[in-house]
C-alpha cells in the first residue's frame, strides 16, 4: 500500500473555555511513501494534533489529509478504526502496553481487531518479536521488563499487522539513551529496509536527526525544514 | 464470517481482564453465586411444589377421607368402607390407607409413613416404579418392612437393611422407592395392619382411601359424589375430592408459604443484576485509557463493548454455576422435604431448574453489562496519543 501523506490546508480548531483553540492552522505537508518525518516544536505547537490527524484519531476541521488512495478526515469512527487496524502502528511515549498480556499478547492486539487467522497471527506475532529481538521475552508481563524492552515490545506491536504507516508520539521520551539509541535503530530500519513511512514527534535533535527529513512547527504552523545531511 | 472472527478473540480477552483482578472477580463470583443460590434454591421449590401438584392432576384418582379433617390423625375412617366404596359404578380400584406422620402442621422435617394393603398398593404402583437394593417380594416377607421413598432414604440416610424410628414407629427397610410421583419417593411404605398396630391406630381404621376412577363408565366427579352420599347417613361421614385438589387443599399451607419466597427470588434477581451492573460500571471507568489503547490500535467500538459485555457474561454464567453447584450440594445433602397434614414434598433441583436459572443468571449478566458495554463503546472515542 502507498503510505504517502498529503494535508492541504489543514487546521484544527476546537473551543475551550468560550475561546477558539487552534493548533493547527492551514497546513500543507507532503510525505513520501517509506520517509522518516520527524516534527519538531515547542509544547502547543501542534505536533501532537498533527499526529492524531494522521492516525485518524481526530477529524480536521477544515482542509482535506489523504494518506495513499484514503481521504482520511472523512471517515467515520468505525471506518477509521477498520483503517488503523490495517495501515497504521502506533508507539506511544509511555509505550501503553496491556500490563495482563504478555510481551506476545501484547503484539498479538492490532491482529485481534482484524480478522486474521490463528496460524497467521502466530506467524506474523513472531516474526515482529524476532525483528524487534525479544524473542526471550516473549511470555514476559509488560512489569517484568525494563522502559527499553517494552517500548520494543510496543514497536512490534506497531508494525505486526504490516501497516505501510507507523506514527510515533515522543517514542525516546521516557528512555536513557542506549535505549532510545536501540529504539531509534528500529525505527530508521522499519522505514528503510520495509518501506515503512515513519512520523515521530520528538522533542529531542538527535533523534531527529535520525530521520529523512525534520519539520518544525509553530503555533499550528510549518516554519523550518531540515533535510538529513 | 469475518465479523465472528472478529468477536471470537473477545472471550480470551475479557477472561484475562477478569483474572487480572482475581480478588475483584472472585468476591463479585461469589456475590453473584449467593443471588443465584437463593434463586436456585426458591427455584427448585416452587418448581418442586408445581410438579407435586401436576403429577396429582394428571390422573384420575380421587381421595376419600374423613369430612372436617384437618390432619392425618384426625382422618380415622373404618376399613370397612372399602367394600361399598370398590362396588359403585365407575371405580376402578380402591386403596385403604393409613398415614401416620412425625409433625402434622407445616415442617421442613417429615417423615411420613402409609400403611397399605400390600396387594392393592402392588396393582396401584404398577411398573412405573422401580425398588432398588431390595425387591416387592422381600416387602411382602417382613411383617415391619418399608419401602423407603428414594428421596427420604437419602435425606435420612437409609440403606435396604436398616432401621428407623419415626412418629414411636419403628420398621426395617426393604427396599428403596423410586416412583415417577414425587409423592411416592418422599414417604415410607408400611405393611396396613403393621402400622395400624404400631401406631396405635387400631386395626380397622385407615386415614383414607385412594381411589381410581374409570373414566369410561363415570368421571372422577360423579364417583366423588357418590361416594360422599354414600357414607351421609354413616356417623362418619367423607369428603373425597381428586387428588389435585386434595393436594393443593391440604398443601395450601406450603402453596402460601412457597408462594411468598418467588418475593425472595426477586430480590435475588435485583442483588444479582445490581451486582453484575455496579462491577462492570467500575470495570469501565478503571480502564479508560485501556479502552482508548485498543480504539486507537483498530479495536472498534463495538468490539470494546463487546470486551465488557463477555467480562459481564462470564461472570454471571460462572457465578451462576457456582450458586446452581452450591443449591445442588445442599439440596442433595440435606435432601429437605415440606410436609403439612401428611402430604410429603420433596425439595429437588430438577434439570429444568437448573437450565432456568442458568439462563436467567445469564439473561441478567447480559442485561446487567448492556449500559456498561455502551458507556465502554462510547468512551473510547476519547482515544488519542496522548493517552
Amino acid at each position: 500500500m502507498n503510505a504517502s501523506i498529503q494535508c492541504e490546508n489543514l487546521s484544527k480548531s476546537y473551543q475551550k473555555g468560550g475561546q477558539t483553540i487552534t493548533p493547527l492552522e492551514a497546513l500543507n505537508l507532503h510525505v513520501a511513501a517509506g520517509e522518516f518525518l520527524a516534527l519538531m516544536g515547542p509544547s502547543g505547537s501542534g505536533k501532537t494534533t498533527l499526529l492524531n490527524l494522521i492516525a485518524a484519531l481526530d477529524h480536521p476541521s477544515s482542509g482535506s489529509i489523504r494518506v495513499g488512495e484514503h481521504d482520511i478526515g472523512s471517515f467515520s469512527r468505525a471506518e477509521a478504526a477498520a483503517w488503523r487496524a490495517r495501515s497504521v502502528g502506533i508507539i506511544f511515549q509511555l509505550y501503553h502496553l496491556v500490563p495482563v498480556l504478555s510481551a506476545w499478547e501484547n503484539v498479538e492486539l492490532p491482529l485481534l481487531a482484524g480478522s486474521r487467522p490463528r496460524h497467521e497471527r502466530r506467524k506474523r506475532v513472531d516474526s515482529a518479536l524476532r525483528l524487534v529481538g525479544l524473542t526471550d521475552r516473549a511470555h514476559h508481563r509488560p512489569t517484568e521488563m525494563s522502559g527499553g524492552q517494552e517500548q520494543r515490545v510496543a514497536i512490534a506491536r506497531a508494525i505486526v499487522a504490516d501497516p505501510a504507516l507507523i506514527v510515533a508520539d515522543e517514542p525516546t521520551g521516557d528512555l536513557d539513551r542506549e535505549s532510545a539509541d536501540s529504539i531509534l535503530d528500529l525505527l530508521a530500519s522499519v522505514s528503510a529496509e520495509f518501506g515503512k513511512t515513519v512520523v515521530m514527534v520528538t522533542h529531542d535533535a538527535r533523534a531527529a536527526a535520525r530521520a529523512d527529513r525534520t519539520l518544525h512547527l509553530e503555533k499550528g504552523r510549518l516554519v523550518e525544514a531540515t533535510d538529513k545531511a | 464470517m469475518t465479523t465472528i472472527r472478529n468477536l471470537s478473540h473477545l472471550p480470551r480477552l475479557a477472561w484475562r481482564q477478569l483474572a487480572r483482578h482475581r480478588w475483584r472477580s472472585a468476591l463479585t463470583l461469589l456475590g453473584i453465586a449467593s443471588g443465584v443460590f437463593l434463586l436456585a434454591t426458591v427455584e427448585s421449590a416452587r418448581q418442586s411444589l408445581a410438579r407435586a401438584t401436576a403429577a396429582a392432576a394428571a390422573d384420575s384418582t380421587l381421595v376419600v377421607y374423613q369430612a372436617q379433617r384437618f390432619c392425618p390423625s384426625t382422618s380415622r375412617l373404618p376399613e370397612h368402607y372399602l367394600g361399598p366404596i370398590s362396588r359403585l359404578p365407575g371405580v376402578r380400584d380402591v386403596t385403604p390407607v393409613l398415614i401416620v406422620v412425625n409433625h402434622c402442621g407445616a415442617s421442613l422435617d417429615v417423615v411420613a409413613f402409609r400403611g397399605v394393603d400390600a396387594d392393592a398398593w402392588r396393582t396401584y404402583l404398577g411398573t412405573q416404579a422401580t425398588i432398588e437394593g431390595g425387591s416387592f417380594d422381600e416387602w411382602l416377607t417382613q411383617s415391619d418392612g418399608a419401602l423407603v421413598g428414594a428421596h427420604l432414604a437419602r435425606s435420612r440416610g437409609l440403606k435396604p437393611g436398616d432401621r428407623f424410628e419415626a412418629a414411636g414407629v419403628i420398621v426395617t427397610v426393604s427396599g428403596i422407592l423410586d416412583s415417577p410421583n414425587s409423592q411416592d419417593n418422599s414417604v415410607a411404605y408400611t405393611h396396613l395392619p403393621f402400622l395400624q398396630q404400631a401406631s396405635g391406630t387400631g386395626l380397622g381404621t385407615v386415614t383414607q382411601f385412594n381411589v381410581r376412577a374409570d373414566p369410561e363408565t363415570a368421571t372422577p366427579t360423579e364417583v366423588a359424589r357418590e361416594i360422599d352420599a354414600l357414607f351421609s347417613s354413616d356417623q362418619i361421614r367423607t369428603n373425597t375430592s381428586a387428588e389435585a385438589a386434595f393436594f393443593a387443599d391440604t398443601a395450601a399451607d406450603m402453596i402460601e408459604l412457597v408462594g411468598f419466597t418467588r418475593w425472595l427470588a426477586l430480590a435475588a434477581v435485583v442483588a444479582v443484576a445490581g451486582l453484575i451492573a455496579n462491577t462492570m460500571l467500575l470495570v469501565v471507568r478503571g480502564r479508560l485509557r485501556e479502552s482508548a489503547l485498543l480504539h486507537t490500535l483498530g479495536f472498534s467500538g463495538g468490539q470494546i463493548g463487546g470486551i465488557v459485555l463477555f467480562e459481564g457474561l462470564l461472570l454471571g454464567v460462572l457465578g451462576g454455576l457456582l450458586g446452581i453447584a452450591a443449591a445442588a450440594v445442599l439440596l442433595a445433602w440435606q435432601a429437605p422435604t415440606f410436609g403439612s397434614e401428611g402430604v410429603v414434598m420433596a425439595v429437588a433441583l430438577a434439570p429444568g431448574d437448573i437450565l432456568r436459572v442458568l439462563a436467567a443468571a445469564t439473561a441478567l449478566a447480559i442485561a446487567a453489562s448492556l449500559y456498561p458495554a455502551l458507556l465502554a463503546s462510547r468512551r473510547c472515542a476519547a482515544a488519542a496519543l496522548r493517552l
